[in-house]
């Protein structure tokens, strides 16, 4: 009895070794088969880095989209696979996660919710070989054969809200602050002439390094003897946190007036209740948007993923709307053709978490929201209607 | 004077203190004992945790720092014991353990907290009035607070019996041993000086920053620049490093530009390794 305890036998061993052989060229001989009827989905998301953040939101309002277009059919009768994949380290490893994606798993469409270095890198990789949606905020004008935004645009995001805030709340000198890289930087450009357009001047404009560990004392202090009458505030994630609670901490909150292009629900939860005081956000999207498109939603996202599921906002929601671009580009292209899809691309049209949108000059002309923060709540107190992308790529 | 200038050298003392404060833990590890603790960041991010759950509990703000001593020492004294004991004197191997320590502990709190940015609300709120400015008060108690624990340790470590046979470990560990001194437990506890150090670091800036599991980073790296600056194993070194790394970067944002001033900081580091290795206040 001892002796049999001992372990494995020689031949047990040979016998498991020979099973898992099997099993392990079973999934290949499947592969061939289940691959016809799936439609892949490469889903660049943010998986690490300090994006990562919105990475859970992303995935599961994608997973909502994806579920829900099954449950009807699929689509041109293929169930959707996501495959979920990061784009939230340098732009070079998401452009090697492409390639490979495009020549191992053969996938039918991009849908990417990343930051615009990224996407120009993924843009000159995927060179229109394969759809590409791109869905967040962006800087503008991206044209490229096959790459179709459905992300605000400066157009709509900075005209409207900037105007408003010059008009109504009499700003003139407004100071520019942002992370160093091309949204940012882009942003100020068309935000220096919707200034100009409203008689305004830009009283300063400055960088910091992006990904450094940056404070703002310093900043925050030359600020206060600039005098500005609003911020436009084009930080993201930690450095749009450590910098309006500086703000606020330094008490410039109560006479200067703040607009950030990324400030949406996990945000502002950083900056805290009493650091949002006469801060602004401006977006296609908040968790507690009015619309019944938008109710309804999130009354699903909830359904599906319980109350503790993460927290909605922008970046994440806007992966929905990507995934169902996706199936109304290639329905009604009848397929995946490069040509096909840029002719079909005009007049889709397609629900987002907010509400359905057409696709004009493969932009979308949207709803804009503009809010100010009560607390850790965005509170919208203005509606800008069907505003243009104003980025109209031809066919 | 110009209250612009005023303010501007209130950042640069407050830049320069709470960078010798959040240094203090790693230069207690690293200098005494030789440890390179990278995991230094991740213990100031548990302080900062440690406040956001007592400010969550609505306790008062003071109590953050009894539950922040008592989590950081009970780790630091976990982790000597298991991890960091059997790596003295194999500096690299300390290194690439306390990196996995780090990585652990930061996926700790991102499976406990989740993601997300968690603010503290600031415990002393408002400005007060200072020749010709305003300034938060909560950044001049800071500022206090700041040099007073690195004062009070190192007149702690320059008078008090523990000192001199923590300065008698670190000079000549047999000889210690043979005195009756009990090394074993000596490192043990300045182990776990360093890592509540570093907690309580975290405690004073939670109010200040987002809280998440990342945070640590942001700190750890001119924490080391300032040790690689100002030389380790004194107090003179400590101070002298945090008054270069963080003089410079905020004499030099404030000035110019924040890109210009951590383009500095980076050059002065990458300077003094090459040029002057052991810092400004070399031990001998």
């Amino acid at each position: 009895m001892i002796t049999q305890k001992q372990g494995p036998t020689r031949r047990t061993l040979l016998g498991a070794a020979a099973a898992g052989a099997a099993l392990g060229t079973l999934p290949g001989l499947i592969r061939p088969a289940a691959a016809a009827g799936e439609f892949k989905i490469g889903l660049f998301i943010a998986l690490s880095g300090p994006a990562s953040l919105f990475g859970p939101t992303q995935k599961a309002c994608a997973e909502l989209a994806a579920e829900e277009i099954n449950k009807n059919g699929g689509i041109l009768g293929r169930q959707i696979k996501l495959i979920p994949t990061d784009a939230g380290g340098p732009p070079a490893e998401s452009t090697k996660s492409a390639i490979r994606l495009m020549l191992e798993e053969n996938v039918d469409v991009f849908v990417g919710s990343h930051d615009s270095a990224t996407r120009e890198a993924l843009v000159a990789t995927i060179k229109g070989k394969v759809p590409y949606i791109y869905t967040p905020v962006y800087e503008g004008s991206e044209c490229a054969f096959n790459t179709y935004v459905i992300a605000d645009t400066p157009e709509q995001q900075i005209r409207p809200s900037l105007t408003w805030m010059m008009k109504e709340r009499n700003a003139k000198g407004i100071y520019l602050i942002g992370d160093d890289y091309v949204w940012p930087r882009k942003c100020n450009e068309q935000a220096k002439q919707y200034i100009a357009e409203n008689g305004g001047k830009v009283v300063a404009e400055e960088y910091v390094p992006f990904g450094a560990p940056n404070k703002f004392e310093e900043i925050v202090t030359r600020i206060k003897s600039a005098k500005p009458d609003a911020v436009l505030i084009t930080l993201v994630g930690a450095d749009n946190v450590n910098f309006n609670r500086t703000f606020a901490g330094f008490g410039l909150d109560k006479d200067i007036a703040r607009l950030s292009l990324l400030l949406e629900e996990n945000t502002l939860l950083g900056i805290g209740p009493e650091s949002s005081g006469n801060l602004f956000s401006s977006m296609s999207y908040f968790a507690n948007a009015p619309s019944d498109a938008a109710k309804k939603f999130k009354a699903d996202y909830v359904a599906k993923f319980g109350d503790k599921a993460p927290q909605l906002g922008l970046i994440g929601a806007d992966c929905y709307g990507g995934i169902y671009c996706a199936k109304a580009l290639v329905t009604k292209a009848g397929g995946t053709d490069a040509k096909k899809c840029m002719a079909a691309s005009e007049g889709i049209t397609f629900p987002t978490a907010a509400g359905t949108v057409a696709m004009r000059g493969r932009h979308v002309d949207k709803t804009m929201f503009l809010a100010t923060c009560k607390g850790t709540e965005f509170d919208i107190i203005k509606t800008f209607a069907d505003v243009k992308s104003g980025d109209e790529c031809k066919a | 004077m110009d209250p612009l200038i005023v303010t501007q050298a209130i950042n640069l003392l407050y830049a320069v203190s709470t960078l010798a404060v959040l240094a203090l833990g790693l230069a207690v590890i690293f200098g005494l004992l030789g440890v390179l603790n990278i995991a230094h960041g991740e213990f100031i991010m548990i302080g900062a945790y440690c406040a956001y759950l007592i400010q969550s509990w609505n306790l008062p703000y003071l109590v953050a720092v009894t539950l922040t001593l008592a989590i950081c020492g009970l780790l630091g004294w976990l982790v000597e014991w298991i991890i960091i004991r059997p790596l003295y004197r194999r500096p690299f191997d300390t290194l690439v353990a306390t990196w996995g320590l780090s990585l652990l502990l930061r996926k700790g709190a991102e499976a406990m907290f989740g993601l997300g940015y968690r603010s503290v609300a600031i415990p002393i709120p408002g400005r007060v009035a200072l020749l010709g400015t305003e300034y938060p008060i909560y950044r001049l108690v800071l500022i206090a607070l700041s040099l007073a624990v690195v004062g009070g340790l190192v007149i702690w470590y320059g008078k008090s019996r523990t000192g001199s046979r923590i300065r008698a470990m670190v000079s000549n560990p047999e000889l210690a041993q043979a005195q009756g001194i009990s090394v074993r437990r000596l490192a043990a506890g300045t182990f776990i000086v360093g890592t509540c150090l570093a907690g309580l670091g975290g405690v004073m800036v939670a109010p200040l920053a987002p809280v998440q599991p990342f945070m640590g980073l942001d700190y750890v790296l001119r924490a080391f620049f300032a040790l690689i600056v100002g030389g380790l194993g004194s107090a003179s070194g400590l101070l002298s490093g945090s008054a270069v790394i963080g003089g410079f970067d905020s004499v030099i944002s404030a000035a110019t530009s924040a890109t210009n001033g951590y383009f500095a900081v980076l050059v002065l580091a990458i300077l003094f390794l090459w040029l002057r290795p052991r810092g400004i206040v070399a031990r001998s």
